[in-house]
Parts: C-alpha cells; sequence; structure tokens
C-alpha cells in the first residue's frame, strides 16, 4: 500500500494540471471557464493559421540537437571511460558542474562569448591576432550551438552508464575473436550501450522541445518556437484555450516519440546489474 | 605423417617475459615451450599470475620485457584479433545480447563469412562440442551453465585458432557437471587435434587432463613435467604440498628429526612421503619404521585414510580398503615406508 501516496501525488500533481489544460483546449477561444461548450476550433486554428511553423521549429530543433548530441557524447563517453581514477572524476565534474548554474547564467555567458566586435571570441580574436571575425550572435546556428551546450550532458550520463555497465571482457572476447575496432563497436558496444543512448536522447529531446531561452537569448528570436508561441498564448494574447491545444499537440507528439522507445528498452535491466 | 615417437615440433615459446603491477612483479621471466597438439595446463594458487600469463600469450596484455613466439616468429605485438589463437574466459564473457548461433558465428561474420556458410559452420561446432541444433536461435541468457561452457568452446572453436586459451572456465561449474566437462574437455582435445594451454587452480584438474603441467608460485613457472613427474617427483615443498596432503620429514644429522629415527644417506634437507606410501610395518619389512597411534579414519571410498600419531607428530596414511580392514582408533603399532618411495627436497 505504500505506492498509494505516490499515486495521489502523481494524480494531484501531474494528471490534474493536464486534465485541465486538456478541457481548456476545447474550449471556445479567448474563455476563462472550463464549463463553455466544447468546440474543436482550436485545434484547427493550430493547423491552420500558421502555428505548424514554430512547431516544425521546435521539432526539427530538437531532433537536431539529440542528433549533434548523440555524436559528441559518443567519443566523450569512451574517452573518459578510457581515463583513470581521479582524472574521470575530474572530467566528470566539470562537464556535470553547469548543470548546477541557471540556464538563463550561462547562455547570456554563451551570448557575452560570441558577440560581435566586443564579445570574448571576436575580441580576443582582434586583439591577439588582429583578426576580424563576425559572429553568429541572433542566428539559428548560435541557438542550435546554445541547444548543444545546455543539452550535451543529458545525453552524456546515460550514454556512459550504458557504458560502464559493458563487461570488459566480452569486448576483449570480441577482439580475440577478430573484431576490429569498428566491428568492436557496431557489434559489442553500440547494442550494449543502446538503452543508455535511448535513454539520454529522450531526455534530450523532450527537453529541447520544450526549449525557449536558447532562441531568445542567442538566437535573437531569428525564428519562433513553439514554446515560445504558447506562452505568447497565455500571456499577451490572454488566448488560454489555444495555448492549451499548442501545449497538447506538444505532448502528443511527444508521447508519440517517446512511448514506443519505452516499450523497446527494459529500463530494469539498465538500473540494475 | 609424424611418427608417434617422434618428438613434436614447437608450437609456442617465450623468452623470459614478464609483467609488473606497480612494485609486484605478476609475472616474472617465464620461459616456456608447448608442443604443437599439446595439452598445456598451468597451476597455481590464486595470485600467482597465471591469468595474468595466459592474456599476455593470448595478445590481451603485453608484456614489459620479454617476447613470445609462434611457430618460430616473433608475435609479442601482435594484438589480439591478429593472433591465430583464442581464449575461453573464466567468466565466459558470452555475448549476452545475441543467440547461441549469433556467439558461435562471430569470428566467421568478423572476417565477412556469408550467412548460411556462418549457420553451417556454426551448426557443425555444436555437433563438435554436443549442443543440440534446436539451441541455435536461443538466446545465451536463457542457457544453462554447462550449457554457455558448450557455446563457449563453440564459439572459440569457430574460429579455428592454433592455439585455444583457457582460463579456470571450469571453476563457476558444480563438481559433478565439473568431472564431466573434464572429460569432454580432453576428448575434445583429443578429437581436434589443437594445442591447448589451460589454467586452473585445480591440480586434480590438471592431472585429469594434462600432457603436461607447470606449476607457478608468485610469477615463476617453478616446475615443469609430466602429471606422472610432477606426482611422483615433487621437487619442492611447495609442489609436493600442492599435490594434496603428504607428510615432510625435516633430515638433520642423519636422522628423520619428526620421528627419531636414522635416515642415513639422505642427503636432501626433507623428505617427502605421501599418504600412500605409509603402511603398517608390524612384520619389519619397511625401510623405515617407527611407532604410532591411530587418531581417527576417514573412508574416502575405494581407500581409507588414517590420521596417525607418531611421537607428538601428525601423519597421513591411506590404505585400500582390504589393507585397512581391522585398524581402528586407538590402535597402536609399526608403520613404515620404504627409501624407493619417499622423495628428497632441495628446499
Ligand atoms: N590489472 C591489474 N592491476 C594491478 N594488479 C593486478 C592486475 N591484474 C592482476 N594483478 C595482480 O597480479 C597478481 C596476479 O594476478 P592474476 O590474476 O594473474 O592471478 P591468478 O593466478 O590468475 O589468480 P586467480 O587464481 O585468483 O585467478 C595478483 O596479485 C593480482 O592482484
Ligand atoms: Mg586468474
Amino acid at each position: 500500500m505504500t505506492s498509494l501516496p505516490v499515486a495521489l501525488l502523481l494524480a494531484a500533481g501531474f494528471l490534474a494540471p493536464i486534465a485541465i489544460v486538456a478541457i481548456y483546449s476545447i474550449m471556445p477561444a479567448r474563455t476563462f471557464v472550463l464549463t463553455g461548450s466544447v468546440t474543436p476550433e482550436n485545434y484547427v486554428a493550430a493547423f491552420t493559421e500558421g502555428y505548424w511553423r514554430p512547431l516544425m521549429w521546435s521539432v526539427s530543433g530538437a531532433l537536431l540537437t539529440t542528433i549533434l548530441c548523440l555524436l559528441l557524447a559518443w567519443p566523450t563517453a569512451k574517452a573518459l571511460k578510457s581515463l583513470e581514477g581521479y582524472r574521470a572524476t575530474f572530467v566528470t565534474i566539470l562537464i556535470a558542474l553547469p548543470i548546477f548554474i541557471s540556464e538563463s547564467v550561462r547562455l547570456f555567458g554563451f551570448s557575452l562569448f560570441l558577440m560581435p566586435a566586443g564579445g570574448i571570441l571576436a575580441g580576443t580574436m582582434d586583439a591577439a591576432f588582429d583578426v576580424s571575425i563576425g559572429s553568429i550572435l541572433n542566428t539559428r546556428t548560435a541557438a542550435l550551438l546554445g541547444m548543444v551546450y545546455v543539452h550535451f550532458p543529458f545525453v552524456l550520463f546515460p550514454l556512459l552508464l550504458g557504458l560502464s555497465q559493458i563487461p570488459e571482457e566480452q569486448r576483449e572476447a570480441a577482439r580475440d575473436l577478430g573484431a576490429s575496432n569498428w566491428q568492436l563497436m557496431r557489434e559489442i558496444d553500440a547494442p550494449l550501450a543502446a538503452p543508455g543512448a535511448l535513454i539520454g536522447a529522450l531526455f534530450c529531446f523532450v527537453l529541447a522541445l520544450g526549449a525557449n531561452a536558447e532562441m531568445r537569448i542567442l538566437g535573437g528570436q531569428s525564428v519562433t518556437v513553439i514554446t515560445h508561441a504558447i506562452e505568447q498564448r497565455f500571456n499577451y494574447a490572454q488566448d488560454w484555450p489555444m495555448g492549451a491545444a499548442l501545449t497538447m499537440l506538444v505532448i502528443a507528439i511527444t508521447a508519440l516519440l517517446v512511448l514506443p522507445v519505452f516499450r523497446r528498452i527494459d529500463i530494469d535491466r539498465l538500473i540494475r546489474r | 605423417m609424424v611418427e608417434a615417437s617422434e618428438p613434436r615440433p614447437g608450437i609456442l615459446s617465450t623468452h623470459g617475459i614478464s609483467k609488473s603491477f606497480g612494485e609486484l612483479r605478476a609475472v616474472d621471466d617465464v620461459s616456456i615451450e608447448i608442443a604443437d597438439g599439446e595439452f598445456f595446463t598451468i597451476v597455481g594458487p590464486s595470485g600467482s599470475g597465471k591469468s595474468t600469463l595466459v592474456r599476455i600469450l593470448a595478445g590481451l596484455d603485453r608484456p614489459d620485457s620479454g617476447n613470445i613466439l609462434l611457430r618460430g616468429e616473433d608475435i609479442t605485438a601482435t594484438p589480439a584479433n591478429a593472433r591465430p589463437t583464442c581464449m575461453v574466459f573464466q567468466s565466459l564473457a558470452l555475448f549476452t545480447h545475441r543467440t547461441v548461433g549469433e556467439n558461435i558465428e562471430f569470428s566467421q561474420k568478423m572476417k565477412g563469412v556469408a550467412r548460411d556458410a556462418r549457420r553451417e559452420h556454426a551448426l557443425r561446432m555444436m555437433e563438435v562440442v554436443r549442443l543440440p541444433r534446436e539451441y541455435y536461435a536461443r538466446p545465451v541468457t536463457q542457457c544453462s551453465g554447462g550449457e554457455q561452457q558448450r557455446v563457449a568452446l563453440a564459439r572459440a572453436l569457430a574460429s579455428d585458432p592454433e592455439i585455444l586459451f583457457f582460463d579456470e572456465p571450469l571453476s563457476a561449474i558444480d563438481y559433478r557437471l565439473r568431472k564431466i566437462l573434464e572429460v569432454e574437455m580432453k576428448d575434445l582435445h583429443r578429437r581436434t587435434g589443437k594445442t591447448f594451454i589451460y589454467i586452473t587452480h585445480s591440480l586434480e584438474e590438471a592431472m585429469v587432463m594434462s600432457d603436461r603441467i607447470a606449476i607457478m608460485r608468485s610469477g615463476t613457472l617453478i616446475q615443469t613435467g609430466t602429471p606422472h613427474e610432477i606426482y611422483r617427483r615433487p621437487e619442492s615443498r611447495f609442489v609436493a604440498e600442492f599435490m594434496g596432503e603428504v607428510n615432510i620429514f625435516t633430515v638433520a644429522d642423519g636422522r628423520l628429526a619428526e620421528l627419531g629415527i636414522a635416515a642415513a644417506q639422505i642427503e636432501a634437507p626433507y623428505l617427502v612421503v605421501r599418504p600412500e606410501y605409509l603402511r603398517p610395518a608390524g612384520n619389519g619389512d619397511a625401510d623405515f619404521r617407527f611407532r604410532a597411534e591411530v587418531t581417527n579414519d576417514y573412508m574416502l571410498g575405494s581407500r581409507t585414510q588414517f590420521h596417525l600419531d607418531a611421537g607428538g607428530t601428525s601423519l597421513v596414511a591411506e590404505l585400500p580398503a582390504l589393507a585397512a580392514a581391522g585398524i581402528a582408533p586407538g590402535d597402536v603399532g609399526e608403520w613404515g615406508f620404504d627409501r624407493a618411495d619417499a622423495v628428497p627436497l632441495a628446499d
């Protein structure tokens, strides 16, 4: 019966808000009651009034971020694994530490670094090498860079956990049986680390889908992401039902991607052993 | 065809290989010559460096110094995946995310052999190790300990290595099954004709299977020989004691110190007598005789073991059932052994 309080907490803190948002999403536009007549107009508007653009930016941004993070995390995790004792701890702490600093603070730091002329990167290049470089600040590239920077640890650590659980003797056996480095990665490392990589990718994707600050601070709002659009509906536009409908869409997309992945991996096996 | 009497050509030899972990010399100046097709076993207590040595031979680790020759060719710097050798690990190291068939086919897949040919080869290997065909598509995690053992063997054999290394592959298996697998291992060696280099800490296991045994102690091989030689002529107390329960006497001033009897013409400082060579000598026919009291008896199947007290010194004797009849704890009498059965030891 110990699960009862947990179930209650989940119901109150998770299901109830979603239920409220769900109901709002089928209320007439610009109303603030949950008892109006049911209507699909917000969902229709979501597809007809240009909201697909921010949605597409968010989904493609999140996908790209996830892929880039995975590509970066693999060699990093391999390198960390080969480091010994205190060195591995040191580098791990270096990578993990930023998680404890507010995301906005980090992103503003990044933006200082990227600023044109007086920025840290451009200024140093100018002063030290007498080279003038432009700046990517306020572009989509800068936003993507920020996304990768912020979400990287969420991919790295699950992947590192997955990799570290591969028994060294299985790798040695594979090598002994003639596997090259590439074959070792394809046949042993990748499949055995896959659950960790998938969990990391999920974290990254879900977080990146809801990300907003990167585009605001580094991307200079060069495009509008869905979170920003939702925020606008709730705040400036005072159109809660529309915001709720967009929120439900994001939740649906997330569930569509997350559930099949969860069905594929054996979480028990990942956390035990 | 090689004549049976002709000495077999060497396949693997090492020259002064050493490896240290910090201050510890895990393998210390080991030189061995192993003949083609030989079943060579390295026996030693835990921590004596057996695994370290065999990992070096298999190419999984590099020695600090010394070199390894395969048919006269230096392979010291050749990595494991380029050596025609294969190792069966103590943990078996089966690929847990793969089926029995995929495990066995692994080496062939690495070579780019086509799927059908691989499958055929794997099924043949399964036959060699007596695994039923139905196991082909089964996940290895669903196999019993003994079956996994066979999968590991088949996987190693499938790579068609010239030398197979085994690092205590049977130590995690219960006694009965181990006895069966020991016999199968020996049988497999005979049928495949490959060179087996086997590691165990059980001398009993080594005795059953090996053509030759090397005893390892603190990183060095202290004695190498046939099971018979090792058993009958241990060169040191360590080997003698490792061989099981023995009686060791100290020779001082021409006497066996423990028994207080004359030991003329024995130069060595120690004398070893196996339990089966101690016998009742009431009729005075043994070269060395002493009085002893039987303190305990234990049935060992076809033999009986007696614990003796010879004036304060504890001794062990083993007699066949017939000779043991009528001897009981509390009996006091003459016991003895012959000079030919006692092995002098230098240390
Ligand atoms: N990677 C390592 N780092 C440090 N010390 C090691 C390492 N591997 C082995 N040793 C040490 O070297 C010595 C020999 O180890 P090894 O594993 O070869 O012994 P072993 O004879 O195989 O023992 P066992 O029968 O217990 O398997 C031991 O004292 C061990 O602690
Ligand atoms: Mg060992």
